[in-house]
C-alpha cells in the first residue's frame, strides 16, 4: 500500500498509470494546481539534469586535465633527475681537451720509446758502431767520427790524425 | 717435401752459413787506375764519392763462413793485421769486435754490428799518398 507521498512522486514523474492514475487524480484537491506543481516540477527536473549532466562533463574534463597534468609533472620530473644521474660531461671543449691531451702523450710515448730503442742515432738498418777507442800513446790526436751513406746503405768510421806511413806500408 | 723443409727451417730459426769478406785495401789516385777488386765493386759508388781516390787495391783479405756466429779470424798483409772476433749474431747483423795492428802495434779498436745488407768502411791511417781502408762486407 502505497501512501500518497508514494503516489504523489509517482505521478510527478508520470510514472502512474491506469486505474491507480485514475484514482489518484481523483483524491486530488486542487488538481490544476498540482497540475501546475507537475510542470514546475518537470521543469526543475529538466534543468538538474542539465545542469547536473553539464556538471559531471566538466568534472572529467577537469580530471582529464589534472592526470594530463600530472603525468607530463612527472615526466619533467624523472627527466630532471635522470640528467641529474648520466650528466653529459663530453661537452665539445672537453672533448677537443682530451684529443689534444691524448695526442700529445702518445707522441711522448712515441719519441721516448724512439729514442731508447736507438740511443746513438744510428739506423738500426745500417751497420753500426758500437764503440771505438784509439791507442792515445800512438795517436794522441786522433778523433773518430761515424757517418751513414744511406743511399748505399753503407757506414764509415772515419778516423783523423792516425800515424801517418810511409807507402811501404801498403806492400801487399 | 721442399716446402716442408723451408717451413721447418722457418719455424726452427735456422740460417744458412753466411760469409764475411773483410779487406785491407789501399786506396790511391793514380794515373791509369786498375778496375776495382770484384769484392768491392759493390762499394764502388761510396768509395769514389766519399774518399776521392781513383783506385782501390786489396793488399789483404780474409773470407769467413760463418756458423756459430762466434768464430775469430785475420786478414793480414805485409804489415798490417785485421783481427775480427765475432761475438754472436743478433737481429740483422753480427757483433764484431775489430782490431787493427800495424805490425805487433794495435792502432784502433772497434766494436761494430755489421749489417748483413750494409758494409762497413773504416778509414785507417794515411799510407804514403795513400789511404788504408779496411772493409767489412757479409756476402
Amino acid at each position: 500500500m502505497k501512501t500518497f507521498e508514494e503516489k504523489w512522486t509517482a505521478w510527478l514523474d508520470g510514472q502512474l498509470t491506469g486505474r491507480e492514475l485514475t484514482e489518484f487524480e481523483a483524491s486530488l484537491p486542487d488538481k490544476d494546481a498540482a497540475e501546475a506543481e507537475k510542470a514546475d516540477a518537470r521543469k526543475l527536473g529538466t534543468l538538474l539534469k542539465r545542469e547536473l549532466g553539464a556538471q559531471t562533463l566538466a568534472n572529467e574534463e577537469f580530471f582529464s586535465h589534472q592526470l594530463r597534468e600530472r603525468i607530463s609533472r612527472e615526466r619533467r620530473t624523472r627527466s630532471r633527475e635522470h640528467n641529474v644521474a648520466f650528466p653529459t660531461w663530453w661537452t665539445i671543449r672537453r672533448l677537443l681537451w682530451t684529443g689534444t691531451a691524448s695526442l700529445a702523450v702518445f707522441l711522448i710515448f712515441a719519441v721516448s720509446v724512439i729514442r731508447d730503442k736507438n740511443p746513438s742515432g744510428q739506423s738500426q738498418y745500417l751497420t753500426q758502431i758500437l764503440n771505438t777507442r784509439v791507442d792515445p800513446v800512438v795517436s794522441p790526436n786522433a778523433t773518430v767520427s761515424i757517418f751513414e751513406a744511406k743511399e748505399d746503405q753503407v757506414t764509415v768510421l772515419w778516423t783523423e790524425g792516425l800515424q801517418s806511413l810511409p807507402s811501404d806500408y801498403a806492400a801487399k | 717435401m721442399t716446402a716442408l723443409a723451408l717451413m721447418m727451417s722457418a719455424v726452427l730459426g735456422v740460417h744458412g752459413a753466411e760469409t764475411v769478406w773483410s779487406g785491407l785495401v789501399i786506396a790511391e789516385n793514380v794515373a791509369q787506375p786498375q778496375q776495382i777488386p770484384g769484392e768491392l765493386t759493390r762499394i764502388e759508388r761510396p768509395l769514389r764519392n766519399l774518399f776521392g781516390y781513383n783506385q782501390f787495391q786489396v793488399i789483404g783479405q780474409s773470407r769467413k763462413t760463418l756458423q756459430t756466429g762466434q768464430e775469430d779470424w785475420l786478414a793480414t798483409s805485409k804489415f798490417f793485421g785485421l783481427h775480427v772476433d765475432a761475438r754472436g749474431e743478433g737481429e740483422g747483423g753480427y757483433v764484431l769486435n775489430l782490431k787493427l795492428y800495424k805490425e805487433k802495434e794495435l792502432l784502433l779498436e772497434t766494436d761494430a754490428k755489421l749489417n748483413k745488407r750494409s758494409p762497413l768502411i773504416i778509414k785507417g791511417p794515411q799510407v804514403g799518398g795513400g789511404q788504408l781502408l779496411l772493409v767489412l762486407v757479409v756476402q
